[in-house]
């Protein structure tokens, strides 16, 4: 079989994490989710924007949401989730705030674990 | 091709309903799912059950898969002649066409996954429906596992790896790619990254998917690793935690003397600032050595009667408050 790009160097490499943030545009692209589920997601705050960024296009100002990266990770493992359970729309903020609940206290954990 | 039962993987008869297939691929997605479980085995084991879902459930898929007929698991098989062809009572159509026009070919079969076959159901049938529609390719993950070293310094990773890909012709293949990918320093255990459009191709001018990489650090004989600080135990004698001592402590940076005072106790957390991983903005976490009180595991003489003498003449009473 043919080999492709052999030995090429990934100069795109995105660590996703506090860092680097993600448009929602972006967001949407990458994460599997309807833009309708994101903005439900925002709206019922279980997903925060890092920051709105204004910019302006034919004198119109456009209001972006911008989300650090690693909201990525989360909104992936949604996504999967909502795909392979057939999970219904209106459960995702609620899945989302546990699954961020989860990584907070896995983190919380490891820190237990280290010190000990 | 080797033959995949997938009325066995998903614990259901042939003869089970649909509701029956889709209760039962539930049941084991609760336990299997990787984001759910924490079976190590449990992604190889739901991309099984995943696989015999998306055939079992769409009856189209899944009366060509009845077709092929019943074998062993893991058996070596030739699907029947004419196979999926229009005779499977639909009409529309040979789906696995491009399969079976391969001109020239002993068996067009024979390097085909029975995934990627019915992966590729559809391609022949409804080319000419499909023919307009984008489609985004899919998303990959790899997952890679480095020093503490090299995550100190940053690292360079040759990445070889398999992603399924339509060729010219329609037909899925798993194309090999090789990669190499440069991992700065300042990541943390579990880091994920992003590599836009090198995850599988797109189809009909949709956007290529995108790999992500999932950074682990692999087990270190001195440190454990929490974000970017690092812990060290440090054994030292019950006299040196009595006395106080100064003591040589490796760190990734080179070794450090760390003073230890009179009257440390067993457990007690000695923090060298900025002896941990580097973080993203220049800075670094710390190393906290952790104290560990060890006895010799056996006594001299001159040792056991020192200590016998400490004994005698000592009035301390760590148990007093029991009283």
């Amino acid at each position: 079989m043919k080999t492709e790009n052999t030995n090429r160097i990934w100069p795109d490499l995105i660590v996703l994490n506090e860092h680097h943030t993600l448009s929602f545009d972006e967001l949407i692209a990458l994460s599997g989710l309807s833009r309708t589920e994101l903005q439900q997601l925002v709206e019922n705050g279980a997903l925060n924007p890092e920051h709105l960024i204004e910019t302006s296009f034919k004198n119109t100002n456009i209001s972006t949401w911008h989300f650090s990266s690693h909201h990525l990770v989360s909104v992936r493992q949604l996504s999967r989730l909502k795909r392979d359970f057939e999970l219904e729309s209106n459960s995702l903020s609620l899945i989302l705030v546990f699954l961020e609940r989860i990584r907070e206290l896995e983190k919380q954990l490891q820190h237990l674990d280290g010190a000990n | 091709m080797k033959f995949k039962d997938y009325y066995e993987i998903l614990d259901v008869s042939r003869t089970a309903t649909i509701d029956e297939i889709k209760k039962s691929y539930k049941k084991l997605a609760h336990q299997y799912h990787p984001d759910v479980t924490k079976d190590p085995k449990g992604e190889e084991k739901f991309k099984e059950i995943g696989e015999a879902y998306a055939t079992l459930k769409d009856k189209e898929k899944r009366a060509a898969y009845d077709d092929l007929g019943k074998h062993g698991a893991g058996e070596d098989f030739r699907p029947p002649p004419n196979w999926g062809g229009s005779n499977n009572g639909h009409g529309q159509g040979n789906p696995f066409g491009q399969y079976s026009q391969q001109n020239g070919q002993q068996n067009p079969y024979d390097d085909i996954d029975l995934a990627d076959l019915f992966a590729n159901f559809y391609t022949g049938k409804r080319q000419s429906q499909s023919r307009n529609q984008a489609m985004v390719g899919q998303d990959y993950e790899l997952a890679a596992s480095i020093s503490l070293e090299d995550a100190n310094i940053g690292t360079t990773l040759d990445l070889n790896f398999s992603v399924p890909e339509q060729d010219a012709q329609g037909l899925v293949k798993q194309v090999p790619h090789s990669f190499i990918a440069r991992i700065p320093k300042g990541v943390t255990n579990s880091t994920k990254m992003l590599l836009r459009g090198k995850g599988g191709k797109g189809f009909n001018g949709g956007t290529t998917g995108n790999l992500y990489l999932n950074i682990s650090f692999l087990p270190h004989k001195l440190f454990k690793v929490v974000e970017h600080d690092l812990f060290i135990d440090l054994p030292i004698t019950p006299w040196e935690a009595a006395l106080g001592t100064t003591v040589i402590v490796p760190t990734l940076q080179g070794v450090v003397n760390l003073k230890i005072p009179a009257g440390s106790k067993n457990g007690q957390k000695m923090r060298i600032i900025k002896r941990g991983m580097p973080k993203k903005n220049g800075e670094h976490g710390d190393l906290f050595a952790v104290i560990q009180l060890v006895m010799p595991p056996n006594l001299s003489d001159s040792e056991r009667e020192l200590l016998t003498k400490l004994k005698e003449i000592s009035s301390f009473n760590p148990r007093a408050h029991f009283e």
